[in-house]
């Protein structure tokens, strides 16, 4: 814009907004304007009344001069569009079911885009909570031969913290779970041990207090931590003295030295269901700094600026290289680094972004309907349209009513979309797996509006340009009478009828999408378990490290008391503990096979586990050969174990396991087989079954495995029974913390969140995607129906019969329904493999999903247009020939 | 229209209101109408109100100021006056003007070359 044009256009602005002082002005001068002519009228001989005449003549008329002025002013444009948005409010109360049917469907394609976003905000695009997220990575270590990533060992840290050239810090932590104690009930909390870099490796440094020093991580110092902003104002009332005072962690007094700001996440949170409450200075073990194959420190770094990560890359692997010359190993480590965003959302890229593509589709879906409505209602008003050229209007002016009509209507959508979109992130959110949410708080932001806003201008530009289209030709000789009646030129028809196959192709890929989820998620509960996950409560209670129970002996005492306790209440069937239940952990561990007659001893391996006598009841674990386990088999006894069908296939050439004996090493105790039970998949649904054996709880001589869990089954409402269960542990031990309580079901649910969501989801589009199709349908025959009601008649007055009057009307739809399902099962096929991340025993190209999506379709498209056919077949032939 | 009295073409009214206040300095609305009927001996007949939309225009591309100021009747009346930036373009269009009025002549007079 040269600048005259851009003053020009600054002073209109000014105008624009000091409309009111401006008119004065004009009205004023203009009045002094007549005044002076009328003066020198009369000064010229004539009469004051003709005085007066004659100076509203010369000017020529005080009003029509005063709005010629005000056209020049400011922009007359602002009028025209209030004008025409009250005009377009107007013509949307007069028609309530357009209305209606166009906002919902705007409403529904917008509400689902901002959820979705929303989501895919919160974990993949949103920059990372930290100052320069972008200089953030992730570091790690892979080794020679091995594929799989290695968190490091401290001494190989030490090594990259203090050679690296190319980072500001580079810092680890370790994230943990220990019980606080203190003043209220005992709570189990995440807690992060942290390097000294770790803070300012973030750039978030402590609002209260000070970050860790290097004092702090000197043997001996008196114990420090920090802790969270949410921890300080839950536990400790927000006290302003804090930094006074210790908390108990791990029945250790720990000093507060700082307090993190409100919000500020750890890096270990992602994924996690609690955020971290308190950081500990790492206190590497003397042991860790020579050791280099003790990985155990997860590492993130802050790149220093304008070092690319390439060069990072490079500076890390000198050191690598540095660390195998002085310190020769079996296998190399080689160093890693990627952005640290990229890094922890990397495995929920393919389902958000397919989640987006999902939703996306469902707005054109919506789009192409809303379209339909409003080209027919275009056509409605092309004869007004031509008497309003035939009296002066300009095209340029019509555009403008008409986008602003569509602005109205796509407005009132995006105004209901965006509360919609309110209510499913919402409930997206409570559904959605912990590794969505726990990245970033999932809440509708300014982020979210942006996005519907960007719609709304996409489509409201799309609604108000589409009619345009159909007034090109309308010509202002036709308000004479030349334009008898609307109707679709075969271009537009045409038009309609490519926007119902692309309608119909986003559906079936939908529909795919959403028949491979629900397929995937029928595999899985088809999945038998092997055990009854009903009724049952599991909870953990720690007692390792606590000075109450210093024996093995002491801790099967207290689970013993427990389990008498819990099992004397109402309701309760059975007790059970050990030292891992079902979908609650595993412990794999090397045995020895003793031989019989004369081959040589086998080394295996398989799972382990050490359960009290009540296990398999609580569990209903069935007993397939020999014996369960029985309450004398205690420390004294003679050792025994049980073991699953599957090792006696996997370990034992599928031969009889009971009698043999296995040995933990070739010294210790022998535990002969006396039963075999179900095989069991321990880690739930999409777990493998594994050799396991299970030892008695009470023999812990055969194998020392921590006891930390224990299992209610009841007879019935099983969460109910928890505040018992948590009393009935305070009875015996008031400090110690239960974490972790939960019924089997829940946690085999919570498993399977993930895909539950992305099922419930795919679903969820897929059957509107079907909803609007069908409507789309039902409007483009009820439409097509309408326009060929004199030819039906004639038809059916030469004798045609209704049946063939009806399939005629089916047809066309047919081969529109036919070309969509081909034009979207093709692209499905292009998409599946985007798709194996999230199908489970289902091929990404099923032929199941793929046919029944067609089939639903077509089905949808015959049902929609035979109802909308119908009409047809009743036409009066008298009737529609006058 | 009587055929003696011409019609103001647009643009040229520009021109003229521009050279009116060049030659009387600061002058309101009635001011310039009576005084471009008057140079143009009466031939010129104007609707006075086509004069205003024409000010705003000037007024808006910055070739002239708007002032309120006391009339010949003492009453509150708007006075027009030339910018610096509004002489410059009165001598581009004056130079403009003879050049295109030259060539015009040029053409009406074909002997006379």
């Amino acid at each position: 814009m040269r600048p005259g044009r851009l003053r020009a256009f600054a002073s209109r602005l000014r105008e624009l907004f000091l409309g009111r002082q401006i008119n004065q002005d004009l009205q004023e001068e203009l009045r002094e304007h007549l005044a002076l002519a009328e003066a020198e009228h009369r000064r010229r001989g004539l009469s004051p009344d003709a005085a007066r005449r004659a100076a509203q003549r010369d000017l020529g008329g005080l009003e029509q001069t005063a709005e010629s002025v005000r056209d020049r002013r400011g922009f007359r444009v602002f009028e025209y569009i209030s004008r025409d948005a009250r005009y377009a409010a107007r013509l949307l109360r007069k028609a309530p079911g357009f209305t209606v049917a166009a906002t919902a469907t705007i409403a529904l394609g917008i509400g689902a885009n901002v959820a979705v976003f929303t989501l895919a905000d919160a974990a993949l695009f949103r920059p990372w909570p930290y100052p320069e997220p972008d200089r953030l990575v992730a570091l790690w270590e892979t080794y020679e031969g091995k594929a799989t990533r290695s968190v490091l060992a401290a001494a190989n840290f030490i090594d990259y913290e203090r050679e690296n050239q190319a980072f500001d810090t580079v810092a680890v932590y370790q994230r943990n779970e220990g019980s606080l104690s203190g003043s209220g009930s005992p709570e189990r909390i995440a807690f992060e041990f942290v390097s000294v870099g770790y803070f300012p490796a973030l750039k978030t440094l402590p609002v209260l207090g000070r970050p860790f020093g290097s004092q702090d991580y000197v043997d001996g110092h008196a114990p420090v931590a920090i802790i969270s902003d949410a921890y300080w104002q839950s536990r400790l009332g927000g006290a302003a003295n804090v930094l006074d005072q210790s908390i108990v962690l791990d029945e250790r007094a720990r000093r507060v030295i700082g307090v993190m700001p409100r919000g500020f996440r750890a890096v270990s949170d992602v994924g996690r269901e609690g955020p971290a409450a308190v950081w500990l200075p790492s206190a590497f073990r003397p042991d860790e700094l020579t050791n280099r194959n003790d990985h155990e420190w997860t590492a993130i770094g802050r790149v220093r600026a304008g070092v690319s990560l390439d060069q990072a890359q490079l500076d890390l692997a000198r050191i690598s290289a540095a660390i195998a010359r002085n310190a020769p190993e079996p296998a190399q480590a080689r160093a890693h680094v990627a952005p640290l965003a990229d890094e922890q959302v990397e495995s929920l890229r393919p389902l958000l972004l397919l989640l987006l593509g999902a939703a996306g589709a469902v707005m054109l879906i919506a789009c192409v309907n809303v379209a339909g409505l409003i080209i027919v209602r275009a056509l409605a008003r092309r004869r007004e349209v031509a008497v309003r050229l035939a009296l002066g209007a300009t095209r340029g002016r019509l555009a403008v009513e008409l986008l602003v009509q569509s602005a109205v209507l796509v407005g009132l959508g995006t105004t209901v979309g965006l509360a919609a979109g309110w209510v499913l992130t919402r409930w997206l959110a409570s559904i959605a797996p912990v590794a969505v949410t726990s990245v970033q708080p999932v809440g509708l932001d300014i982020r979210a509006m942006a996005v519907a806003g960007g719609l709304a201008i996409a489509t409201a530009l799309l609604f108000g340009l589409l009619p345009l289209r159909q007034f090109s030709g309308v010509k202002p000789v036709f308000a004479l009478g030349g334009l008898a009646r609307g109707t679709l030129g075969p271009g537009s028809m045409r038009g309609r009828q490519a926007l119902l196959v692309l309608q119909l192709a986003l559906g079936v890929v939908l529909a795919v999408g959403a028949g491979l989820m629900i397929r995937s998620a029928m595999a899985i509960s088809a999945v038998p378990l092997g055990f009854n996950p009903d009724n049952v409560v599991a909870a953990s209670v720690a007692l390792g490290g606590r000075a109450r129970y210093p024996t093995l002996q002491s801790r099967i005492e207290f689970f013993e008391t427990l389990r008498d306790r819990i099992a004397s209440l109402p309701g309760v069937r059975a007790v059970a503990y050990g030292n891992q239940l079902p979908l609650r952990g595993s412990w794999t561990s090397g045995f020895i096979i003793e031989p019989v007659g004369g081959e040589a001893r086998v080394q295996a391996s398989a799972g382990f586990q050490s359960v009290s006598a009540e296990y398999f009841d609580v569990f209903g674990i069935p007993l397939a050969h020999g014996r369960l386990i029985e309450p004398g088999d205690r420390t004294g006894q003679s050792g025994v174990a049980l073991v699953n069908g599957a090792f006696g296939r996997a370990l034992l050439a599928g031969t009889n396991p009971i009698g043999r004996v296995i040995r933990r090493g070739p010294v210790m105790p022998p535990i002969r087989i006396v039963g075999v039970v179900g095989d069991v998949r321990r880690g739930g649904r999409l777990a493998d079954i594994v050799p396991q054996v299970y030892l008695p709880a009470t023999q812990p001589e055969l194998y020392s495995l921590q006891l930390t869990q224990f299992a209610v089954s009841t007879h019935g409402d099983a969460p109910a029974l928890t505040p018992a269960i948590r009393a009935a542990v305070w009875a015996i031990d008031p400090d110690l913390p239960i974490t972790n309580v939960r019924t089997i079901d829940e946690t085999l649910a919570l498993q399977l969140g993930e895909r539950r969501f992305q099922t419930w989801l795919f679903s969820l589009f897929g059957a509107i995607a079907l909803v609007l199709t069908t409507v789309g349908i039902y409007g483009v025959v009820s439409y097509a129906v309408g326009q060929r009601t004199p030819e039906i008649g004639l038809r059916l007055a030469l004798g045609a019969g209704r049946g063939r009057v009806l399939a005629l009307m089916l047809r066309q739809s047919m081969i529109l329904a036919a070309l969509g399902s081909a034009i979207g099962l093709a692209a499905a096929y292009g998409l599946s493999r985007y798709m194996t991340a999230l199908v489970w025993q289902v091929s990404p190209t099923d032929p199941v999903s793929y046919l029944q999506a067609a089939a639903v379709m077509i089905m949808a498209t015959l049902a929609a247009s035979l109802f909308a056919a119908r009409r047809a077949t009743r036409v009066e032939p008298s009737e529609v020939l006058r | 229209m009587a055929p003696d009295k011409t019609d103001v073409a647009q643009g040229t009214l520009a021109l003229m209101i521009l050279t009116t206040l060049d030659t009387l300095g600061p002058l309101h609305g009635y001011g310039i109408a009576r005084r471009i009927e008057q140079v143009s001996g009466d031939v010129l007949q104007m609707n006075q109100g086509t004069l205003y939309p024409a000010l705003v225009k000037l007024e808006q591309e910055g070739w002239i100021k708007a002032k309120w100021g006391a009339s010949e009747q003492n009453r509150r009346a708007k006075f027009y006056a030339l910018t610096p930036r509004g002489r410059k373009q009165l001598q581009a269009e004056t130079a403009r003007w003879s050049r295109v009025s030259a060539i015009v002549g040029r053409f009406l007079k074909p002997s006379a070359s």
